[in-house]
């Protein structure tokens, strides 16, 4: 539930549960894909904020309508997780629906955007931080917090279960939203799962092969789906606008390569995060980015992992960026095989397995319209997040044509990354 | 062969006992017509005109014929029709599947997890389907029931049930004169009659009532009233409520008999228009034939059988003794006794009584015969009260599937609406295009006190299947396969 509330910040809680308005057929079922299986200790957290206009005069029941409508055509975030006599997890489609919580804040909307300016750790408050487990039946994957605020505005706070999908299709769902609050028909199937088969275990030769590097192996979890951290992990964020970016861009351009913001701020920040842990440089790191074509349900990762020769405190932006670039996308089998060397039933991470970064650049947060209004900032960040960390970057405000980024790491690392980055951003 | 033979002696007897008053007729009028046809013309002539008619004899007579005819036609009860009905449809923001139900259950009871496994088990074998709908104040965690939540229940599922009887019988509120309104467990000040009189500006001389606290048979109660009312108000036409609210009642406790009725009533109401206008009978749909009434409070076990209590945490609920099928049995039997002879064609009624007699003087060990109402009825409805109730009723009546398949239906796409599930069950029969004009239904309801209350209705016309009503949507989808235990 609702983490307890920092000196009464959020109050006035109330739960409740959101299901498709029409039946789903029953016996229907989803089966995660192995890679979906790999994110399932992650979980994706977006607050939408709205200014005053998109809310105004909406009873909780008006809120609700439109939700009921657009979960027809999401009949598997309303299900629940079982587990198969394997021990793979699979969503039985019964409709229990998406937790709905109502909260209230005491301060307006620039006030809070202030504080979390500060402190992003903040912005937990605006997301249900429910996790799934320990009782998988009763777990809802799914959660939507409808803040509002003293002067009127809300914030939408989407807790996506990571196996569920990747950030495209959290977006795509509330995108849709928008459009079925604005009286539109969603484009999309109505039933995507299916009536469940005899388990049928594919034949795959499952040879002896080491675990690709960029999909982590953690202790056994059980029911109680987060990854288990040695120290506590905080989100900051900071804004980087279109000149600043594109200042960065150029400096660290080398021989006429071009590199893309998402590099450019990688190799940056890569480097920074070099120089703050010292004893124990992230050689290796993770990129992912999210497939934006002939997307299957769930996720669409591709992964991909470099590793530095060199030390990193030493190496020029400009060589790390060239890496990146280069980089080549693990082959999907790869994972596939380390998943399924027990049939799923094994726990992995992905962020935070190694240095993680993540290209969010295209996601299509700022797509959506709530009653013709756009939000006014939309935060996204990763919980479930391994010790090595994670940074994310997100496409900003469209106003400003930046980035937005948001970084997950131990939480004594903050404001050391913080003092390294002014230096980069400081002309 | 040999098996048909009784099945044919038994058809046979039916129509002979039936018809007997056909069968002694038409010898007797033969025999007449055969001695009035041997005398001839002539002589039929003379014994006319030796019938000395008197003018004076002739006036008094038809005087005397007039005034019996009179006194007859004016004390017969004056006939009620059912004009229409309307039932409430909730929303789809309103419904509960299964496991939301549970899932709720397991959250609010989290220190309780015996009585969830109790509930599952209940709702697995309710006969409750995957639509039916709770009140918006009990789909929190945990409920929230406000005075102003029952209200708004209210608001929504009587006005919505009352606008749809108006487009239906193009009737103005300023046309009713009798209004009557039952909900058993919640029962604010000002009535809730008197909420549907401000909100529809009811005339300031309408007779209006509201009857709580007699559960789910309340709605025929209503009925018997209304019918009362329509015999001393002539030319008058009688508003009839039947809900049930929800909102107030839920039990947020964990003794195990006291969680059932959170685990099978659901929300739900009608609103029914009857009158004894001449007008009406036109266009009115049915007719009232008989409402029989049976209260066995006045034994203990009965009483106590359903009953308002707080649990040992002081959470009110209402909570179900064990007894109650049996009690319910009882009930059955004793309104049967009453209505038996009022409805049974004679054949039935003659058997009945020959084995009584048999049983009481002859042999005891004689089986106790159970009258056939399969042949006085085309439809029943029995209160879809939960899956115990209509399959105790179907045993002890002999009833087919198809005959209690408007309950079971009823039960698995609305639950337990209480003294309105009636009157989605005849929905349900219209919507399936069922009712024939001249067929006749049985209305079968039990409830807390205990009692058992009957109505008998004839259909009056042909009744075209209904574009608008509960079932529109989803009456293709009927009936479906109830398994004996859903694998939730």
């Amino acid at each position: 539930m609702v983490s307890s509330m920092a000196e009464g910040l959020i109050y006035d809680i109330k739960l409740s549960s959101v299901g498709p308005g029409t039946v789903t057929e029953p016996d229907m079922v989803h089966e995660p894909s192995d890679m979906d299986l790999a994110m399932k200790l992650h979980y994706l957290k977006v607050i939408y904020y709205f200014g005053k206009q998109a809310f105004e005069g909406l009873t909780t029941l008006k809120i609700k309508e439109p939700l009921f409508m657009v979960l027809n055509y999401f009949p598997v975030i309303c299900g629940r997780f079982r587990r198969a006599e394997s021990g793979r997890p699979y969503i039985k489609c019964n409709d229990c629906g998406v937790r709905f919580i109502e909260a209230k804040c005491e301060k307006t909307m620039d006030e809070w955007l202030e504080m979390t300016k500060e402190n992003a750790s903040l912005e937990k408050y605006l997301t249900p931080n429910q996790i799934i487990g320990p009782e998988l039946g009763f777990s809802p994957t799914v959660l939507l917090q409808f803040t509002k605020f003293k002067c009127g505005g809300m914030s939408m706070g989407l807790s996506w279960a990571h196996v569920l999908g990747d950030a495209f299709s959290a977006a795509e769902f509330l995108n849709l939203l928008g459009k079925v609050v604005a009286g539109e028909k969603p484009n999309r199937p109505i039933n995507l799962a299916h009536l469940k088969t005899n388990s049928t275990n594919p034949e795959s030769p499952l040879t002896n092969t080491e675990d690709p590097l960029s999909v982590k192996r953690v202790g056994p979890v059980g029911d109680i789906w987060i990854p288990v951290n040695n120290c506590k992990m905080e989100a900051f964020s900071f804004s980087v606008n279109a000149t600043q970016l594109s200042h960065l861009q150029s400096k660290i351009s080398n021989n006429g390569t071009d590199f893309s913001p998402f590099e450019a701020l990688s190799a940056v920040i890569w480097q920074c995060i070099g120089k703050i842990r010292p004893e124990s440089e992230p050689k290796v790191v993770t990129i992912c980015k999210m497939m934006e074509q002939n997307r299957a349900d769930g996720n669409n990762l591709l992964i991909s992992v470099v590793k530095a020769a060199y030390p990193i405190v030493e190496a020029n932006p400009s060589e790390l960026a060239a890496l990146m670039k280069n980089a080549a996308i693990d082959k999907i089998e790869k994972i596939e095989n380390a998943i399924e060397k027990d049939n799923g039933v094994s726990d992995f991470i992905v962020y935070g397995g190694n240095l993680t970064f993540a290209n969010l650049e295209e996601a299509k947060f700022y797509e959506i319209d709530y009653r013709g209004e756009k939000p006014i900032y939309v935060s996204y960040r990763v919980d479930g997040v391994g010790d090595e960390g994670a940074v994310l970057v997100l496409p900003g405000p469209p106003k400003n044509g930046g980035r937005t980024v948001m970084a997950i790491l131990p939480e004594n690392e903050a404001t050391e990354l913080k003092s390294e980055l002014k230096k980069w951003f400081m002309d | 062969m040999p098996e048909m033979l009784p099945k044919y002696v038994k058809l046979g007897y039916q129509y002979l006992v039936d018809h007997i008053l056909t069968f002694l007729f038409i010898p007797i009028m033969a025999a007449v017509s055969i001695q009035i046809l041997k005398l001839g013309p002539e002589e039929i002539l003379t014994i006319w005109n030796s019938l000395h008619f008197d003018f004076v004899q002739i006036l008094c007579s038809s005087f005397l014929v007039t005034l019996i005819a009179t006194v007859y036609f004016m004390s017969k009860p004056r006939s009620i029709y059912l004009v229409d009905y309307a039932c409430y449809k909730p929303p789809i923001t309103s419904r509960v599947p299964f496991w939301t139900f549970m899932e709720h259950s397991r959250l609010i009871l989290k220190d309780n997890p015996k009585s969830v496994e109790f509930q599952m088990r209940i709702l697995e074998r309710s006969g409750l389907g995957e639509e039916t709908s709770l009140p918006p104040a009990i789909h929190y965690i945990p409920p929230n029931p406000t005075m102003e939540a029952a209200r708004g229940e209210a608001e929504a599922v009587i006005f919505s049930a009352i606008d749809t009887l108006m487009q239906k019988t193009s009737i103005e509120p300023k046309d009713i004169d009798i209004l009557i309104v039952n909900c058993s467990l919640f029962s604010p000040t000002p009535s809730l009659s008197a909420m549907v009189v401000n909100k529809y500006k009811l005339r300031s001389n309408i007779k209006s009532f509201n009857l709580s606290g007699m559960g789910c048979s309340a709605g025929l109660i209503s009925i018997d009233l209304a019918r009362d009312l329509l015999q001393v108000h002539p030319n008058s036409n009688a508003l009839v409520v039947s809900t049930e609210i929800i909102t107030p009642n839920y039990y947020q406790g964990s003794e195990r008999a006291m969680l059932l009725p959170n685990c099978l009533f659901r929300m739900g109401g009608a609103a029914i228009l009857l009158s004894n206008k001449r007008g009406d009978r036109n266009r009115a749909k049915y007719k009232l034939v008989h409402v029989v009434r049976t209260h066995k409070g006045a034994d203990d076990k009965a009483y106590k059988c359903v009953y308002e209590q707080e649990d040992p945490q002081g959470k009110v609920g209402i909570n179900l003794s064990k007894d109650l099928m049996i009690i319910a049995g009882e009930a059955l039997k004793s309104n049967i006794t009453t209505i038996g002879p009022l409805v049974l064609p004679a054949s039935e009624q003659l058997l009945f009584l020959f084995i009584l007699i048999g049983r009481k003087i002859f042999n005891p060990k004689w089986k106790p015969y159970i009258p056939d109402f399969k042949q006085a009825f085309e439809h029943f409805c029995i209160h879809s009260g939960g899956r115990a109730v209509i399959d105790e009723l179907q045993k002890n009546l002999q009833l087919s599937a198809e005959h209690v398949e408007a309950s079971r239906m009823t039960l698995h796409r609305f639950g337990n609406t209480s003294s309105s599930s009636l009157w989605y069950e005849l929905s349900y029969i219209e919507a399936k295009g069922r009712m024939k004009k001249g067929d006749r239904i049985w209305q079968i309801a039990f409830g807390s006190g205990f009692k058992c209350n009957s109505a008998v209705w004839k259909c009056n016309r042909r009744i075209n299947t209904p574009n608008i009503g509960p079932w529109q949507d989803c009456i293709d989808r009927y009936p479906v396969h109830i398994p004996e235990i859903v694998k939730l």
